[in-house]
């Protein structure tokens, strides 16, 4: 009696104890979630374009298993059956979490190199801009630029909306617009660097000041790179006067319109004073001469300006139209009691010598100096 | 004698039943049709994740296609097939018109800032034509220089939608954008230096 009890009772401890465990689910909810979450992390790290095939095969394989996990969602199974599913599933996750820590490893690199990257060409862009304009040379680049400031707008663009990769596209394409606007500069302006050039212009002045020396008279040299017009007397200098230039000043005058203020050895065929002049006095000089007029027809046979293009004249060492204006169309401007002063001092005849630079250390060649170290930097 | 009589009839026609169990080739075939044309209206890049899920779910419908045809013809059970395939060809379609919504709604994004930047270089332009003529133009030339990139660039912009890439429309319209503000607000600064004067022409 007591023998069929105690066999009774261990049986039914035995069948609930299997029922019991028996009852787990085909699949742990919480590794269903853990995999849902591991999905949710690899759409806000942007898988699907910065890891597609990992993301792709991730997504196929996670469809396919939930497919089978659903299937299996009524099923019993022992604790001592295996279970494929479940370990397939537990792949997954292993293999998504380590995609999760990679596309985050990797999204932290292309931020900072993003960064480093925007930070580093916006800052030489600036360099470059103060340069430019501490020489006037805005005009030599043309729309460079403006391209420039566009690329780096567009990569800051890209940055702030997480999209590193291309950000950092961006940024190169600007880099290479950038070394090409410092390679135009040089291009342009690279004869204040040339000691041959420099040395031809040294000559021109020293010319202009011997004849003075020469004929007990007044002379007047104009150094474009330090924006600068000395006035020689009796082959010794009197007085120096900051002046301003054309709008594309720095370069040589090549035709009429392109704001270049010319370089030659002229005279000064005319005063104007108080009535005879738009500015405050001028003194007129004989541009274009018969060297500029030889260097435009050349040019124009070359076709290195257009046919239609003319020479350009009235270029004038004048005094301020008004107190606000900058730059001239390709004149000497000074200021008012300094032109008041130069005016006083010369007459018909006076000769001008016009160069870009007396000396090699000159303002534009030590910028295009700084701008090359600049690059050597990057 | 009676009972064999009905079993074996019986039993052929249920071999027969079961047996010629095919896979259902219209459904997979429609599911298929839906990837392709999810695919063709740009879901990868437009609805990437759900494009990946979805071909997820033809890999699934492939891989049970595969195992049923594997099977002994008795055993054969499609069932399961039918309903991926269904579930796969709802789903597809679903993506394809989320894909399409999404791109319709990318374009539009990228042409109202095209139309802003447009917007902008015009105003930009006009204020230049405000300029001064004669010496005082002079102020104005490298400023004027910008204006002219700024009006080539919005060319790209149209590059890119030509070309799909309406992020990189985006992008671009909104560079012009603050670019030809900025220019704008130094065009006015140099307009209020040289004032309304009206200067002689001069050659030069």
């Amino acid at each position: 009696m007591v023998t069929t009890l105690t066999i009774r009772t261990w049986l039914a401890g035995g069948i609930s104890i299997l029922l019991l465990t028996g009852c787990v689910p085909a699949v742990p909810p919480d590794l269903i979630a853990a995999i849902e979450a591991i999905d949710q992390d690899l759409v806000a790290l942007r898988a699907p374009e910065a890891a597609p095939e990992d993301y792709t095969r991730f997504a196929k394989q996670w469809v396919s298993l939930k497919s089978r996990v659903q299937t299996d969602d009524d099923l019993i199974r022992w604790p001592w059956e295996s279970n494929d599913l479940e370990h397939e599933l537990r792949q997954l996750h292993g293999e998504g979490w380590n995609t999760v820590s990679r596309l985050n490893r990797l999204q932290t690199t292309q931020r900072q190199q993003a960064e480093s990257a925007l930070s580093r060409l916006e800052a030489r862009f600036l360099s470059i801009n103060s340069h430019v304009e501490s020489i006037e040379g805005r005009m030599a680049l043309g729309g460079k630029p403006v391209h420039t400031d566009l690329l780096l707008k567009q990569a800051r663009l890209f940055f702030d909306q997480k999209d590193y990769a291309r950000a950092i596209h961006t940024a190169e394409q600007a880099g290479h617009a950038l070394a090409a606007q410092t390679a135009v500069l040089t291009q342009e302006l690279g004869r204040y660097a040339d000691h041959q050039q420099v040395t031809s212009w040294q000559a021109i002045a020293k010319q202009t000041v011997d004849w003075s020396r020469a004929h007990q008279s007044t002379a007047i040299v104009v150094s474009k790179a330090e924006r600068e017009l000395t006035l020689y007397k009796h082959g010794r200098k009197v007085l120096s006067y900051p002046v301003r230039l054309g709008f594309n000043g720095i370069k040589a005058k090549r035709y009429q319109g392109d704001g270049a203020t010319p370089e030659g050895r002229y005279r000064v065929t005319d005063l104007r004073g108080a009535g005879q002049t738009q500015f405050y006095r001028a003194l007129v000089l004989d541009y274009p001469n018969a060297e500029d007029r030889w260097r435009f027809r050349v040019a124009q046979k070359l076709g290195t300006i257009a046919s239609t293009s003319r020479i350009g004249g009235q270029i004038e060492i004048h005094g301020r139209e008004n107190e606000l204006m900058a730059q001239t169309l390709g004149c000497i401007m000074l200021d008012n009691a300094d032109m008041a002063s130069l005016f006083a001092q010369v007459s018909t005849g006076t000769p001008v010598a016009i160069v870009g630079a007396l000396t090699r250390e000159n303002a534009v060649a030590l910028a295009l100096a700084q701008l090359g170290d600049h690059h050597t930097d990057m | 004698m009676q009972l064999r009589q009905i079993t074996v009839p019986l039993s052929l026609a249920i071999l027969v039943a079961v047996g010629c169990a095919k896979p259902p080739s219209e459904q997979i075939d429609a599911a298929e049709k839906a990837l392709k044309e999810a695919q063709q209206s740009g879901a990868a890049t437009y609805s990437a994740e759900e494009y990946a899920k979805l071909e997820g779910s033809l890999t699934a419908l492939r891989k049970e296609v595969t195992e049923q045809d594997g099977k002994l013809a008795l055993f054969r059970d499609y069932g399961k097939v039918e309903q991926l395939a269904a579930s796969a060809k709802t789903e597809g379609e679903r993506v394809r018109t989320d894909a399409v919504k999404k791109k319709d709604e990318a374009k539009a994004a990228a042409l109202q800032a095209q139309q802003v930047a447009q917007e902008a270089v015009n105003s930009t332009l006009a204020l230049v034509g405000k300029a001064p003529v004669g010496k005082d133009r002079a102020a104005l030339e490298a400023i004027k220089m910008d204006v002219e990139t700024l009006k080539t660039s919005l060319g790209q912009i149209q590059t890119s939608i030509d070309k799909e890439d309406y992020p990189a429309a985006q992008s671009q319209s909104k560079a012009i954008h603050e670019k030809s503000q900025a220019v704008s607000a130094e065009i006015q600064g140099a307009l209020a230096k040289v004032g309304k004067r009206k200067s002689s022409g001069a050659k030069r």
